[in-house]
Order: structure tokens, then sequence, then C-alpha cells
């Protein structure tokens, strides 16, 4: 268990917000990890945005009303201090010879934003949002992607598409093995599976889930 | 279909699901195991605890394939748990009385559950036998000799004498 002082907060809509804690002495971690922030008993896991080698955790975090761990990151004084374990999880990026597609919807962006800061290149990113607003982090994304795809799911914006990242891989990406990540919501990550099995067997699917 | 650790989108039959599914049986018959032992019998408690958190360590390291890089991501299978169990049967077996002949499962509840935790880990050997991952096997070996331990410490701690099996 690790405590560490809030040092700055920036909010990018009304309910997200970055959020950078101390880096504890030696609390080393691979791009694509979380950590588990508690207060009390109650913890949530968040993903790290940061480059590993950054001197800051930087977290990507929704506001959830009535939350048990949001309302505290986003209330609470800088100078305040929270507790958290890691890093954890398998979400990381493995060498590999296949193109890589991956897809985030909302803050589940945050872990490949820590492979971008991390120096990862050459990716496919299909970036899904309600709104042209929420796509946070855009420029920095779409200058390491060989192919920035923004999905808006519930307006249209110029050079964006119009509808969800598994609409667009479903429709656009051609036939091919790859290696597919995959942060989101629990029903991107399901319909996005679906859509690989049936279009792009072969290859290989790694996935986070945020709630 | 459904995916490993390591990526691959493999049927829900394969091997390693397979595995991981038994092991995950195993997790929870353990829990009715905990749920039917004493409260008074802490340290048995802590044991299954432990063997429960072990599960999903195996698991994971079964659900990834050989070669994968996911591998650096997990904690390898080490002697110490397998240490643990043989720590427990040790202590187990000061209290028991030498065996008599087969045992017929059953008697207080909580031994026969771990009787039903034995044949599950046994099935889940062998279901890890038929997958190259030999570095946990000796674990899983050691588990259903501590669950058959367990049981006739269970009742032998309550007083159940046990039934034994007459040709």
């Amino acid at each position: 268990m690790f405590s560490s002082r809030l040092l700055r907060r920036e909010w990018l809509s009304e309910s997200v917000f970055e959020v950078e804690l101390e880096r504890p002495r030696g609390f080393g971690f691979t791009a694509g990890q979380s950590i588990r922030v508690f207060v009390g008993e109650s913890g949530r896991d968040y993903s790290l945005a940061g480059g590993p080698s950054a001197g800051t955790l930087s977290l990507c975090v929704r506001l959830v009303e009535g939350g048990a761990v949001s309302p505290f990151l986003a209330g609470a004084s800088l100078g305040a201090s929270a507790t958290f374990t890691g890093p954890h999880g398998v979400f990381t990026l493995a060498a590999s010879t296949r193109p890589m597609v991956w897809a985030a919807t909302g803050v589940g962006v945050a872990p490949f934003l820590a492979m971008v800061r991390a120096g990862a290149t050459g990716f496919t990113l299909l970036h899904g949002v309600r709104r042209n607003q929420e796509l946070f982090f855009r420029n920095e994304l779409e200058a390491s992607a060989a192919r920035y795809v923004p999905c808006l799911s519930r307006e249209t914006g110029p050079g964006c598409f119009s509808g969800r990242v598994t609409g667009w891989a479903a429709a656009n990406l051609p036939p091919g093995m790859y290696d597919i990540s995959l942060c989101g919501n629990r029903r991107m990550v399901r319909d996005f599976m679906m859509i690989v099995d049936e279009r792009f067997p072969g290859s290989r699917v790694f996935t986070e889930i945020f709630f | 279909m459904t995916s490993l650790l390591s990526g691959e989108r493999v049927p829900k039959s394969h091997a390693r699901i397979e595995a991981c599914g038994d092991l995950d049986e195993l997790a929870s018959v353990l829990g009715a195991l905990a749920a039917s032992l004493a409260e008074d019998r802490v340290v048995e408690h802590e044991e299954i605890r432990q063997i429960q958190g072990e599960l999903l360590h195996v698991g994971a390291w079964l659900a990834v394939t050989p070669g994968s890089q996911t591998l650096d991501m997990l904690r390898p299978p080490s002697d110490a748990p397998v240490e643990a169990l043989e720590s427990g049967i040790e202590r187990m077996e000061k209290d028991l009385p030498p065996l008599q002949g087969f045992i017929l499962p059953g008697g207080h509840p909580s031994a026969a559950w771990a009787h039903v935790a034995r044949c599950v880990c046994r099935r889940a050997e062998r279901r890890v036998a038929a997958i190259p991952s030999p570095e946990v096997l000796p674990w899983l070996n050691r588990l259903s000799s501590y669950l058959y331990v367990l049981a006739r410490h269970c009742n032998h701690t309550r007083g159940v004498p046990e039934s034994l099996w007459k040709a």
C-alpha cells in the first residue's frame, strides 16, 4: 500500500479530469498497468496515463456521482493523501509483427496514452466517445498513430466517423490478423470480440474493461 | 470463442480453458468447504484462503501460451506454495490415527466437502497435465494430498469416525 499526495488536477470536461499523484520512490510500472485507489475499504482501479519514466503518476478519471473513489479524487484538496496499491494488470504491449489495432471508449484511452508516452507508434487507434469535445488527448495520440479514427456516437464532426468504434471496425478494417487491444466499456469489448471472431480470425485480443 | 490472457481467441473447449475452468471449480468447492468448517479452525481457514489465491495465480499462468510476453507480467510458480501445503499436511497428520484401509468419502460435512475438493483437484491435475505447463503440477499434486489429510482431520476433530471400506 502506498500513500501519495495529490499534486495537480485538470478538468478536461464537466465530468472527466486528469489528476497527478506524487510518484513513490521505487514505484515502477509498465505502460498499460493500473493502480487501485482506496477510500476506506473501497478500492477502484485506474489505468496510469503517464509514461513509465514520468516523475508523477497520472490518472484519467470520470467522476461518478455517488461513486466510491472518484468523488474523492475530484474534490480532495491538492496536497491531500491518496492510498493505493499497484501496479496491477497485464494490459501491456507485447512486441509483435502483426499490425496493432487499439480501440478505446471514454476514459479507456488512458492506458493507450501511457503506451504512447512510453514511445509506442505505428498503431491504428479507434477512439470512441459521444461528442467531439470528449476526444481528450487527440493531438498527442494522433501524432504517434499510423491511423487515428475518431468515432462519435452522439453527433457528427469533421473528419470523424459517425458511430461506434465497433461500427468502424466492422465496415472499414481490412481483413488480416491483428494484435487488438480493447479498453472501455463491457459492451464495446464484447461486440468487438464478436467482430474479431467473425472477420479477423487468428488475431490476438487483449482487453481491459472500464465500468 | 474466448480469449486467453495472452490474447489468442480459442474455442471454449480449448485445453487451457478446460484447465482454468477446473481451477475455478476447485476454488468454489473450497469456498463451500470453508463455509462448512468450524470458525475456530483458524489455521485451516487461512490455508484455504491462501490456496484460493494461489489458484488464481495458477489459472492466470495457464491462460498464457508458452513464449508469450504476458508471462513476464505474472508471478512465476515457485516452491513456496508446495512447501506451505507440505507443512499443513505434517501439522494435521500429527493428530491423526494411522490409516487402517480405504476410507469411504463422507462424515462431517466439512470432511465431505474436502473429499469433493480433492476429486476436483485430481481432475484439474489431469487437465493441466494435458497442456505443456509442468511447472504447476507439483503444487496441484500436493494439494490433493493436503485435501485428503484435511478431510480426515475434519472428521477427527469433530469426533466423526471414519467409514472404512469392507471388501
